[in-house]
């Protein structure tokens, strides 16, 4: 096989599914994700694994979590309204506490929207879609390269964690063609799950004392344990339960997971940031138009530097906190109307400018308009 | 096995009101488990959300308790990611032919290898006796407290036409005529359709002036006929009855086996 | 030599203008150790409407996606070349079907009867492959035998698409050489 494969964002998508040993797919189709049902449904019976086209997006989430707890690694890809469908059940992988990867490429919305154009609006649906008190884990490529690893990265922090992970890429890295790398994974690249090693009896799959990192061994359907999955209040043993400090405590878990392994999951990748005075923050094919801004920047004198969000959720406060603290001025650019810099903002001590650059229109934001809103921060 | 060691007894007493039929339906479903040899490992129940939704809590299998309507969408994830196990799906009427009425018929058509148990007691209990899919046309409810004006469904013939191999319909008042359905559900092959008629004294009864569950079972027993005696009746005469007995017993190749095709197909390089 | 080149393939759907786009994407990246992006615009139809592919190739790392000032536009249909004409530059080559009315233009035009060449090699449809080589030969932007082995990639297994195509290309290279 050649080094350098020439290939769109979707590809890559499914490419680094395989990678991380998923095997299992459920899913509606819809643009712009159809390519990744497309070659899954291709690819996966060639691997022994399985693609199945469900009735609707809820089924789709719905059979891909059950495959997880019958022990194989499960994707679904969708866009906007298949998204919404899905937020019933994703509550039920994050209260079951199910591994499974939801590729969210985004399109604009609301509603139908425009059905062929990008849009970056789903990063608020992404944490607080699905109803009631939790964290997530959401990652955001910029790159066909990045679809590629971060696919493999939402695997494994889906099975390390114990957690629905979403991939939030838009139409813009999921149909673009660049060059990228299958890369090579060696066994301690893949990550899975913690497997119970107690006697059966003892075995309970919400039990998650005397485990440093608070995520409970989760035994496949099938094994020598008994695994009881609930999406209702629950005790340790998976079974019904309704007591006032059970609650408190399991609720409470859903978010303290991801703040204690924090620093495991955040990613983020700096660009010129070491001198900068102005900082572009911002995500996923953002990061495009951002990167070309900031080479026109610092060609016009303006120090500028940037700041990738990787990960999204959990947001990256710390990182993002640090350089609000030592630059002038913030631009956020985002195909939306400002949900990432609401977030930036909240970090923000109170004494510098930050910005948006925003656009609604299905166009992909321009180098030209984020130098612009940078020349006018440091005016 | 005993079918007691698919009980978690220290759950007891049952949640569920007097007279209502689901204890019946457990009883013949662990019966049925023992009967067949199932073994705890190996089985997987999965629920949906309302009164039957909580049986689950009562067994001592591997279970799935997800969200309402849902239940057979997760149990074909977990039927098809591994085929060696024995996945049963508890609905009730209003989360399996109502709220989940698309995953019922698209399980059903595809063919996936597992076996649906739906109590059917003609309206939301653990709610309040609100309608359903299946509240007949004409009674009260908590939320047609004027007569119902909407028919409800036939679910054998919804799950007949969507092409389910095994159909039955059987009711509480008859729990050897009840397991043996069941048990025959079980052991068969493909997507496997079970529908119970259970009383709701507490809600559907009350309200329809019938406050003991005899009165209820005795309502049943009206609308009753067998499958043998409905051959001789007119589509009038059926009109309003419950035919109840096997009603669909074919052969046909479930999802998973066929996919084993898709696979070889695929690995020698076939697809287009 | 030029470090970046930004390409424009136009048409309408149908054409194969992203297949002419992926070739010379992946001659650049997966044989010469470039970096290249293509982004597609098309309408909701797949065939018929105004179409065109956005190729940049590059020794440098590419920021944004689009392109913001063609190198090269490639037109294979009169509603490509009419969208185009006007607007471009002296610098930037127009390579357009001979059989599309000329216009007048700042660019640097250059007509060949692609859809013919086509023709003659066997399949119309491989105008994209003849406009392919027709740009390669002229700009070098990258290596002919690069392309060829983007070809036979792109069909591997499929003997007679090989064929087709690389006799396309090469008709292409050729056609060129003559201006």
């Amino acid at each position: 096989m050649k080094q350098i494969i020439f290939g769109m964002g979707n590809e890559a998508i499914t490419e680094g599914a395989l990678a991380a040993g998923a095997r299992f797919y459920a899913g509606y189709p819809i643009t712009p994700s159809s390519e990744i049902a497309e070659l899954s449904s291709i690819r996966l019976p060639r691997l022994g694994g399985m693609y199945v086209q469900m009735e609707d997006e809820i089924g789709s989430i719905a059979a891909i979590i059950g495959a997880s707890v019958a022990g194989v690694k499960s994707y679904t890809a969708t866009s906007g309204p298949g998204f919404s469908l899905m937020q019933e059940n994703l509550g039920v992988a994050v209260m079951g506490e199910i591994p499974c990867v939801i590729i969210n490429v985004q399109r604009s919305g609301p509603s139908t929207g425009l059905a062929t154009k990008p849009a970056q609006g789903d990063v608020m649906q992404a944490q607080w879609g699905t109803h009631g008190d939790h964290g997530i884990i959401a990652l955001s490529p910029s790159s066909v390269q990045e679809c590629y690893d971060l696919t493999v990265r939402a695997f494994n922090l889906a099975e390390r964690y114990r957690t629905p992970v979403i991939l939030l890429a838009d139409e813009i890295v999921g149909h673009m063609r660049e060059g990228y790398q299958i890369r090579e994974l060696l066994p301690h690249d893949i990550i899975d799950r913690k497997k119970p090693t107690c006697p059966p009896r003892d075995y309970q799959p919400y039990d998650f004392s005397g485990e440093e990192d608070e995520i409970a061994p989760l035994a496949p359907y099938g094994s020598e344990y008994i695994t009881r999955i609930n999406g209702s209040g629950h005790d340790e043993s998976g079974d019904a339960c309704g007591r006032p400090d059970n609650a408190a405590k399991f609720n409470s878990h859903y978010l303290n997971k991801f703040r204690i392994n924090q620093k495991d999951i955040i990613e983020t990748k700096s660009f010129d940031l070491d001198d900068a005075e102005y900082a572009i923050i911002t995500f996923g094919c953002s990061v495009r138009s951002s990167k070309a801004a900031l080479k026109l920047a610092r060609q016009k004198g303006i120090k500028a530097g940037l700041l990738q969000l990787v990960t999204i959720w959990p947001f990256p406060k710390e990182q993002v906190r640090e350089v609000c603290s030592r630059v002038k001025g913030v631009v956020v650019p985002e195909m939306n109307l400002g949900q990432i810099l609401g977030e930036v903002s909240k970090t923000n001590p109170g004494q510098i400018p930050i910005v948006g650059v925003n656009r609604v229109d299905g166009q992909m934001i321009t180098p030209y308009e984020i130098l612009a809103r940078l020349e006018e921060v440091a005016k | 096995m005993n079918y007691m060691d698919y009980l978690k007894t220290q759950k007891f007493p049952l949640f569920w009101c007097g007279g209502c039929g689901n204890g019946a339906v457990l009883g013949a479903i662990v019966r049925s488990f023992a009967a067949l040899d199932y073994t705890l490992e190996n089985t997987v129940v999965v629920t949906g959300i309302g009164c039957w939704g909580k049986a689950d809590d009562y067994l001592t299998t591997n279970s799935f308790h997800g969200t309402h309507g849902r239940a057979l969408a997760f149990a074909t994830g977990i039927k098809l990611a591994n085929p060696k196990l024995r996945v049963i799906a508890l609905m009730g009427d209003g989360d399996g032919v109502t709220i989940g009425g698309n995953h019922f018929i698209h399980a059903a058509r595809r063919n996936v290898d597992v076996t649906a148990i739906l109590v059917n007691n003609f309206n939301y209990g653990m709610t309040g006796g609100q309608y359903s899919g299946t509240t007949p046309e004409n009674s009260l409810t908590s939320t047609s407290r004027y007569g119902h004006i909407e028919a409800g469904f036939d679910i054998c013939k919804l799950a007949e036409a969507a092409g389910a191999p095994f159909v039955a319909r059987t009711a509480t008042d008859n729990p050897p005529a009840m397991e043996k359905l069941i048990s025959e559900g079980l052991d068969k092959k493909g997507f496997s359709f079970i529908e119970v008629i259970a009383p709701c004294p507490t809600h559907f009864g009350r309200n329809n002036g019938m406050r003991q569950a005899a009165e209820l079972m005795q309502w049943v027993k009206d609308k009753s006929v067998s499958v043998a005696k409905a051959k001789t009746m007119s589509p009038e005469e059926l009109h309003d009855k419950l035919i109840m007995g096997k009603l669909v017993d074919v052969d046909g190749e479930d999802y998973g086996s066929k996919y084993l095709r898709v696979i070889a197909s695929a690995s020698s390089g076939n697809e287009e | 030599m030029k470090e970046t080149w930004q390409v424009i393939f136009s048409g309408v759907g149908g054409q194969g203008l992203m297949l002419a786009g992926t070739l010379l994407g992946s001659a650049a990246t997966g044989y010469e150790g470039k970096n290249a992006v293509m982004t597609s615009a098309y309408g909701v139809e797949s065939r018929g409407t105004f179409a065109k592919s956005d190729c940049i190739v590059s020794t440098q790392e590419i920021d944004y996606l689009e392109v913001m000032a063609a190198d090269a536009v490639i037109a294979l249909a009169p509603v490509a070349y009419q969208k185009y004409v006007d607007s471009l530059g002296e610098d930037t080559l127009l390579i357009y079907d001979d059989a599309i009315e000329t216009l007048p233009s700042k660019a640097r035009q250059l007509a060949f009867p692609i859809a013919k060449i086509a023709k003659d090699v066997g399949n119309i449809s491989s105008s994209n492959i003849v406009a392919l080589g027709i740009l390669v030969k002229i700009t070098a932007l990258v290596k002919e035998h690069s392309v060829v082995k983007a070809i036979i990639e792109e069909f591997w297994g499929k003997e007679k698409l090989i064929n087709l195509n690389l006799e396309a290309f090469k008709a292409g290279l050729a056609i060129s050489g003559s201006k």
